[in-house]
């Protein structure tokens, strides 16, 4: 599967006509639309509608479309996975995920309705939210649990309720969970996202946030508010040696190319894989952080 | 700001909805008003309410936003949605407003139309059937336009000899009648026995046509006026909203030109009415007062005697207020009814 | 199909529409109230109408009080207002999504 940047996945409440239309223009690198707890019971079809009918038609750029459905255990689901493979959508993500069980009970409806609809099997891809504390030690089962995993990502206002805690600004709270969660990820080869951030007066406290899931080794964080975006972004910005060096050993994978060698060398020594793959998502960051023109320099800011 | 559902019958929050609303220069929270309220919305940021909304039958009532809340407009659009959606959940899907005609033009913006505007206040609907449904509703004679015709607006509870007298003389004076019976349920002949009685009382009129009124003859008397300031004369505003709405929304597409109304030289509610009416429908309407139908020694025919006759167990007294239409019909019903006003006060 | 009770959906917040549904014996009848009705007026009642039709719905009133809603957003919200009016919210109309 190709890799993609997911630092932020913007929450989009699903019954918001404007928030709906506009999700689009903000430059998130995932958009969740979200059908299942924005949105009060009375209204459930009108936003599946809602997003059916703007998926068909609005722009949303190179943004990566995700749709959070109702529950398995709810009346909603079933037409809510029908609808949004329908629409094209790219990712599912099914909320209050605890096993691989339930991953695959959503591959299921999921392969019915590609074929129902005509769309191409398995180009609906899924992902699982963590909200728990059987979630959080089944990760890894869960990451693994199907081809069409994209990611894993954190819920922590019921995970910190199942725990008998809440927030805290430290968030030692969720430091096992995070740990789980990243590590069953990687383990498989698949994207983690970081909660919610919800208080948004409080600017100091997501920085730090950011920080520490960056630190860690998340891909990103999912957000409420598009002003996060930017703080995200910024937080994920390579150092201007990050990017020299980068460019350095996409330099020396062309050299080893075009002297048709299977060994790439820098500076006298040996660049193995891991290098290279540092390589290439730092260069990723960078262009998508406009930090490289279009000859492949670093731009001084 | 989140939204949330607030019950305000209990006493903590009612305070906090209070706190607020009084902030808003709404002062009014009687029991009468606040007990009607059904359901209540607030927009919270940090604890605090910025706007508030609340659902009292098909009446949208104490809607607040603060002034400091950023995109003012914009929250009270939402407000007001959130109220309309949630009132459609209930199966209500043609709303009421009672408000400040300032603001006549903010409810405009969110499908409301105004049925009547005066100095004080306003009476605005929105959703269906509406008021052009209503007259699209009732009966239509083939040379409307060029004839005269009266209205008459009646609780009629229940119909006695003198609302007959009213009814008898404008058959007279005029081409066609429409006499309007008061639709809400707060009397002790429910709705549609008010509305059966005035039918029979009136079947050997040929050229009058009874109708229920619907939502737009509302008793005056239950207007609320919980957004007008404690000195402005409420019986007043309430009787120029009602004389209005009549004027402009029934009368006028009817091509109603008179409105017959009985003297009440006790009741000083019914004369303030009755002073509004003269003061608004001229010249398009005009108002014929009349004096009240009375028996021999000036003993004025009313429906309050009759069903103080009926309280007091008195059929004797009733056959002298009524047409032989409603006596029997009470006659039948006559334990029924005594049951009915035993259990509760009403009048 | 007919109309089995009185449905409404959508907001009346920026960027969407309010319609509501209820028995009509005359065609389609639309009550339009909108801010940019003499721009986009005609556009927004032909795709309330053609989105009936497709639920097969040819006799109807129809209120919409408009806000702005893109054409995407006036199909959605007649297509929710009108399977709440058909009691069939339960089971989507697979045709016409």
């Amino acid at each position: 599967m190709e890799e993609r940047l997911r630092r932020t996945m913007m929450f989009v409440p699903g019954n918001n006509a404007g928030m709906v239309k506009d999700a689009g223009i903000y430059g998130a690198d995932s958009i969740m639309f979200d059908l299942e707890d924005s949105v009060s019971m009375s209204e459930k079809d009108a936003a599946r509608m809602l997003v059916y009918e703007a998926l068909q038609t609005q722009d949303y750029g190179d943004s990566e479309l995700v749709v959070r459905v109702n529950g398995l255990d709810t009346p909603y689901f079933k037409n809510d996975v029908y609808a949004m493979v329908k629409a094209g959508i790219e990712v599912v993500r099914l909320p209050k995920v605890e096993s691989a069980q339930m991953m695959l009970d959503l591959v299921k409806v999921v392969e019915e309705a590609e074929k129902k609809f005509g769309r191409e099997p398995g180009s609906t891809h899924v992902m699982a939210a963590i909200e728990s504390a059987k979630g959080v030690l089944n990760a890894p089962e869960i990451a693994a649990s199907t081809d069409r995993m994209i990611g894993l990502a954190l819920s922590a206002e019921d995970y910190t309720t199942d725990m008998k805690t809440h927030r805290y600004p430290d968030g030692a709270e969720l430091e096992f969970a995070r740990n789980m969660i990243l590590h069953a990820a990687r383990a498989a080869g698949i994207a983690a996202f970081d909660t919610v951030f919800t208080n948004m007066n409080d600017v100091e406290g997501f920085q730090r946030e950011t920080e520490h899931i960056h630190e860690l080794g998340f891909d990103g964080k999912s957000l409420v508010n598009p002003r996060q975006i930017d703080w995200v972004n910024k937080v994920y910005e390579p150092t201007k040696k990050e990017i020299e060096n980068a460019l350095d050993v996409e330099a020396a994978i062309e050299e080893a190319h075009q002297k048709g060698s299977g060994v790439i060398s820098m500076n006298g020594q040996m660049v193995d894989r891991p290098v290279v793959l540092r390589a290439q998502r730092v260069i990723r960051l960078a262009k998508a952080s406009n930090l490289i023109n279009e000859e492949g320099e670093y731009i001084e800011k | 700001m989140q939204v949330r559902e607030s019950n305000i019958h209990i006493k903590r929050n009612f305070a906090k909805w209070q706190a607020f609303l009084k902030k808003t220069g709404i002062t009014e929270f009687s029991p009468k008003e606040t007990q009607q309220v059904e359901r209540t919305f607030v927009w919270e940021a940090d604890g605090e309410i910025m706007a508030t909304g609340s659902i009292a039958g098909r009446v949208l009532k104490y809607i607040a936003v603060c002034s400091k809340v950023k995109g003012h407009g914009e929250t009270f659009n939402q407000l007001v949605s959130k109220l309309v959606s949630e009132a459609a959940t209930m199966g209500r899907f043609h709303l009421f407003v009672f408000t400040k005609p300032q603001y006549v033009q903010s409810f405009g913006f969110v499908g409301f139309h105004a049925l009547a505007v005066v100095d004080d206040g306003a009476i605005m609907e929105s959703g269906t059937p509406d008021v052009h449904d209503y007259i699209q509703d009732l009966p239509h004679f083939a040379d409307q336009d060029d004839s005269q015709i009266a209205g008459i607006v009646m609780n009629a509870n229940p119909f006695t000899n003198g609302h007959r007298y009213l009814v008898e003389q404008a058959s007279k004076e005029n081409d066609h009648v429409y006499v309007f019976v008061v639709s809400q349920e707060a009397s002790l002949f429910t709705a549609s026995e008010r509305y059966q009685l005035v039918q029979a009382g009136c079947a050997d009129l040929d050229n009058v046509t009874v109708v229920p009124g619907g939502d737009y003859m509302v008793s005056y008397a239950t207007f609320p006026a919980y957004f007008l300031k404690d000195d402005q004369n409420v019986a007043h505003f309430q009787a120029a909203l009602d004389a209005t709405l009549f004027k402009e929304q029934i009368a006028a597409p009817l091509n109603i030109t008179r409105r017959y109304v009985g003297s009440e030289p006790f009741s000083p509610t019914t004369d303030i009415y009755n002073q509004e009416l003269t003061r608004v429908l001229p010249p398009e309407v005009e108002v014929k007062v009349l004096d009240r139908a009375a028996n021999a020694d000036q003993d004025v025919i009313s429906a309050t005697k009759v069903r103080a006759a009926i309280a007091n167990d008195e059929l004797a007294v009733v056959q002298k207020y009524v047409p032989q239409t409603t006596r029997s019909f009470i006659q039948n019903h006559w334990s029924d009814l005594r049951a009915r006003i035993k259990e509760g006060s009403l009048e | 199909m007919e109309i089995k009770k009185t449905a409404l959906a959508g907001t009346l917040e920026s960027s969407d529409i309010q319609i509501t549904l209820s028995k009509g014996d005359n065609g389609i009848n639309i009550d339009l109230d909108s801010s940019v009705e003499e721009l986009y007026g005609d556009q927004i009642r032909t795709v309330i109408t053609e989105t009936l039709h497709a639920y097969g719905i040819d006799n109807a009133n129809v209120k919409a009080v408009d806000k702005g809603a893109l054409d995407c957003v006036v199909k959605a919200r007649t297509m929710a207002a009108a399977q709440r009016a058909l009691e069939t919210t339960d089971q989507p109309d697979w045709e016409v999504f």
